[in-house]
């Protein structure tokens, strides 16, 4: 059996007397109480020793009670306050009054006639003074009196005795060795070779350290590089752009209408800077107008150039992809792009003004829009999502529109982001021939349904201990892998 | 998008088909089932597809799409004796007018429903909120031809729907509720749009309000349509729809001259289109033949016309299609996505990671291992937060949105050490020592930067942790820098330093000012560091 230096020394002490409180046996191995308590606990682990443990309840003065021992209780007060008689009025000023004169009479200590408090002669120490000056010698009615009085209250004091058993006892006799332990091993001792004669400390397993937190990234980064790795490992280009974009880009390009609603100010942040368009831009008013070269017939109307010219918030990353594909129209292009995009929604548990969207577009000569059916599967399945599935959709600037959902156990089929081939409108406007696919998802929507979070805001002004506790190799809530 | 409800009964009646196979099969032409209900379901339709905002239009639909009928839906139309007449001094102000009688009309409660319903979506989805587009129905049989429709001094009078006495048009614009509602569309003007019959009767002050007078009730057996706006294409559009869903409802259209053309016009657009760009758009191999019969299977009129080639006739009510691509796109609707053989292309390309990103990333790993936990606060922020609590002026080149929707996002951050300060004000119950660092977006004129910021809060931080730390970044960053004492007053004098690199202030560390602290509501110090990563 392994013993803790601590824990033989008490066991041999133990086994010469038998049996004897934490104190004493403290005294005697120059260690506090409450040690010998925790040796004793480990010890009658073993079955070494038993602890007892008893609970004895005694009386202390309460404040007010401490203050009459020191002064005298307020009958004692009064009836020094006074010579052998004094008028009711005169006494009826004294602080203590109202208590005391009740006392007095009930103690015998005056007679009251005729509006005169006269003294009896008779005004020994009452039981209950003497008690105040000796709690523990008061009898249970006195006892009663002082509780009732609120001068005493009761306290527990717990006792501890400690006992060898037959073993323990057995152990002793045996014999233990009483070389001493050490703590920490220096690096003298290591070098030296002292180690080898060092009895090391053993530590208690069972208890828990206290917990270290380290530094780590935010969940919702973990998810987003997550998402990033998947899309660079099916060879996509990252971008990354301004959040500041014009009209034109954000929403001309896009071939969303100059009267759209989305594009006022009830729905996207505006600001009073203004942007200048691109060269090329003639193309986009014409494509507007009348479908410029293409089988379009446009939105018709006149595309007025100085409302492109406004400055937004971009409201998706739509616009870097734009930009990206009409820097770059020969094909192939495979890019992604993560950013934060802005809508003028009033904060709530689902709605924030500003959150993380993904895009990714292809663009090669021979891709259709199974491809893109085919991207959104293989990459929703990395995500976790095995169970995908398409419904037609309506999206300004892409032609056919889709809208995937993803099977999630426990709530069913759930749309998670949009995708499409970009209309010719978009893409005849910068020379890009060859058709191309495109999708967008909501990143803080993955990460509500992935993290299990019931309010958004919690990934932007975030609990530190959620950070703390949530694992770095979190197990995905929701999907089914 | 507007929420257009169905009733079971009527799209029963009109389809000839149950409820179940109906909602099974409706989010497969495109829409979301909003609920369930027990005598309808809600159902939100794409903006682009009108044409479904009425009971109507979707029963036509869904026939087509579950195989109960093939090919367009004919609307005969007639010539009526009715003329409406727009006059020139509306040019500037609403100019366009289309209209229709619609006769033998079977208004019983659930069509009114469903005619409110489109009329109401088309306002708002058509209209831009009326502004585009209004619609009026009439009672015709309450009324006389020939109809004007004209600019009118707003001191003329009469008594608008839900209304008992005669109001000017300046009284309804400021008294009557659906004045106060679109009165802005034609403040300010000198005349006002006004339609009236032979005898001077209003029928109508688009886009405000009808007349008391030509009421619509299920004893309505004739109607007469008018639809105003500021966009041609967009009034004829409103037209349409609404014609055509009271036709297949089984009402009767007569055609109305206005200014001398007959309206409506309810003949299909014709496009030729190629069928292997169909094929290769969609990636499916369907032959002429069978993508006529998909075609017909969505309401269109088609067929094979050459090796490539079919002919489609368009509806006149589907004003989305714009482009081949949008009729391709109802081929792969017909044909079913799921019928198509999902794939990756084998378009070969190497992924590549962002310089930025990649420098992020690196960042993070850095901080991570000085045991920094990583925060991801917003970017909207507001003078209060970024400037005033942190006793620095406002930057000058800091972006301010035009309309934020509350005190709390009015800007564009600057800077990120704010936000951090604000995070831990939110977590000041939490264990200490915490130590936070964000990097990310920050923009000043126009232009989006890098910053990265950290915070160590505990009883014993200070100037020298926050120094240690900048050294540590600066050397795992691999910048030479220098320190100088620092001006910045969001820290405490004599316990603060600018980092310098080529001579140039790249960024800031030190003790949190008391004052800041007090500011944030924070009672521990803290000890922080602020760098600027794009040069």
């Amino acid at each position: 059996m392994q013993l803790a230096l601590n824990e033989k020394r008490l066991l041999l002490e133990l086994a010469r007397v038998g049996f004897s409180s934490p104190n004493e046996l403290g005294q005697v191995l120059d260690r506090p109480a409450e040690s010998v308590i925790q040796y004793g606990g480990l010890l009658s682990q073993k079955g070494l020793a038993v602890v007892e443990r008893s609970v004895t309840t005694h009386l202390i003065l309460t404040g007010e009670g401490e203050q009459y021992c020191r002064e005298g209780l307020p009958e004692r007060q009064l009836y020094m306050s006074f010579g052998d008689s004094s008028p009711m009025t005169e006494l009826n000023r004294h602080p203590h009054a109202k208590i005391g004169l009740g006392w007095m009479k009930r103690l015998g200590w005056v007679r009251i006639e005729g509006g005169v408090v006269t003294k009896t002669g008779l005004a020994e120490p009452s039981a209950l003074e003497s008690a105040l000056k000796t709690l523990e010698s008061a009898g249970p009615d006195i006892k009663k009196e002082l509780l009732k009085r609120g001068l005493a209250t009761e306290e527990e004091s717990v006792t501890y005795i400690i006992k060898v058993t037959e073993d323990g006892r057995k152990l002793a006799d045996a014999g233990l060795d009483l070389t001493e332990e050490t703590g920490t091993l220096t690096s003298d001792q290591i070098s030296s070779g002292a180690w080898r004669d060092l009895t090391l400390r053993r530590y208690d397993i069972t208890k828990k350290p206290r917990p270290v937190w380290p530094g780590k990234t935010h969940p919702y980064q973990r998810l987003i590089d997550e998402m990033r790795r998947i899309l660079l490992d099916m060879g996509f280009t990252e971008l990354y752009g301004g959040v500041v974009q014009g009209a034109f880009w954000n929403f001309d390009a896009l071939f969303q209408p100059q009267d759209h609603p989305a594009r006022e100010m009830q729905d996207t942040f505006h600001l009073k800077e203004r942007s200048d368009l691109p060269s090329g831009w003639e193309q986009v008013r014409d494509i507007h107008e009348h479908g410029g070269n293409t089988s379009s017939c446009g939105w018709g109307g006149r595309w007025d150039p100085d409302k492109a010219k406004a400055t937004v918030l971009r409201t998706h990353t739509t616009s870097l992809s734009i930009q990206h594909l009409a820097a770059n129209p020969k094909p192939p292009v495979k890019a992604f792009g993560i950013g934060r995009v802005y809508r003028r929604e009033t904060i709530d548990p689902t709605h924030l003004p500003e959150f993380e969207q993904l895009e990714g577009i292809v663009m090669d000569e021979d891709v259709s829009f199974r491809h893109l059916l085919g991207y959104l599967k293989e990459f929703y399945g990395r995500m976790g999502f095995s169970n995908v599935r398409f419904r037609p959709a309506y999206f300004p600037y892409t032609e056919p529109s889709v809208e995937p959902e993803v099977w999630i156990d426990g709530l069913g089929w759930v749309e998670l982001g949009g995708a499409g081939i970009f209309r010719e409108e978009v893409t005849a406007p910068w020379g890009i021939n060859s058709p191309v696919l495109a999708w967008g998802l909501g990143v803080s929507r993955v990460a509500m349904l992935r993290m299990g979070l019931s309010d958004l805001r919690e990934l932007y002004q975030s609990d530190i201990d959620w950070v703390r506790h949530t694992p770095v190799m979190t197990q995905p809530k929701g999907g089914d892998c | 998008m507007p929420v257009v409800s169905l009733p079971y009964k009527y799209l029963e009646r009109l389809t000839g088909t149950d409820r179940k196979t109906i909602i099974d099969r409706l989010p497969m032409i495109g829409c979301d089932i909003e609920r369930i209900l027990d005598e309808q379901v809600d159902v939100e339709f794409f903006p682009d597809r009108v044409d479904l905002y009425s009971t109507e239009g979707v029963a036509r639909a869904m026939k087509g799409f579950l195989g109960l009928v093939s090919g367009e839906e004919e609307y005969d139309t007639r010539q009526s004796d009715i003329t409406f007449t727009i006059d020139e001094n509306l040019r500037d102000i609403r100019p366009y007018l289309g209209s229709a009688v619609i006769r033998n009309v079977n208004l019983d409660n659930e069509a009114i429903i469903s005619l409110m319903g489109v009329q109401e979506a088309l306002h708002w989805v058509v209209g831009r909120g009326r502004s585009k587009v209004a619609i009026g129905v009439h009672d015709l049989d309450s009324i006389t031809p020939p109809f004007r429709y004209f600019g009118s001094p707003p001191s003329r009078s009469f008594v608008p729907l839900d209304f008992t006495e005669e109001m000017t048009l300046t009284e309804i614009m400021e008294k009557h509720p659906k004045g106060r509602d679109y009165a802005h569309i034609v403040e300010g003007k000198s005349v006002m749009p006004l339609i009236e019959d032979a005898d001077g009767n209003v029928l109508s002050f688009p886009p405000i309000i009808n007349g008391e007078l030509t009421r619509v009730t299920e004893n309505t057996k004739n109607i007469l349509l008018d639809v105003t706006g500021t966009d041609e294409r967009a009034v004829m559009t409103a037209v349409k729809v609404i014609t055509t869903g009271l036709i297949s409802a089984g009402a009767i259209c007569e055609q109305v001259m206005v200014n001398g053309k007959p309206c409506p016009d309810l003949s299909p657009t014709i496009r030729e289109v190629s069928v292997s760009a169909c094929n290769a758009l969609i990636g499916c191999q369907v032959s002429p033949d069978e993508m006529a019969e998909i075609l017909k299977k969505m309401r269109y009129g088609a067929e094979s016309a050459g090796p490539d080639t079919v002919r489609v006739r368009v509806p006149c009510y589907r004003a989305d299609i714009m482009h081949d691509w949008d009729i391709f796109e109802d081929v792969a609707i017909g044909y079913g996505f799921d019928n198509l053989n999902f794939a990756l292309p084998p378009t070969s390309t190497l992924g590549c990671e962002h310089p930025v990103m990649t420098r992020s990333g690196q960042i993070r790993v850095i901080c991570c291992g000085l045991g920094f936990q990583e925060v991801m606060p917003f970017t909207l922020s507001n003078d209060a937060t970024m400037y005033t609590r942190m006793q620095r002026p406002s930057n000058p080149g800091v972006l301010r949105v035009l309309h934020p929707i509350s005190e709390e996002q009015t800007l564009l951050r600057t800077d990120i050490l704010p936000l951090l300060l604000d995070l831990l004000r939110i977590n000041k119950r939490r264990e200490l020592p915490q130590r936070i660092y964000h990097v990310g977006d920050v923009v000043c004129d126009m232009k989006t930067g890098q910053k990265v910021a950290l915070a160590s809060t505990h009883p014993g931080a200070d100037f020298s942790e926050a120094y240690a730390v900048t050294d540590a970044l600066c050397r795992e960053m691999d910048l030479l820098y220098e320190v100088r004492e620092s001006s910045d007053p969001a820290f405490i004098e004599g316990r603060r330093a600018d980092i310098v690199v080529d001579g140039r202030v790249i960024g800031v560390f030190g003790e949190v000012h008391p004052e800041v602290l007090t500011a944030f509501d924070i009672d521990q110090p803290v000890a922080a560091i602020e760098i600027t990563l794009n040069r």
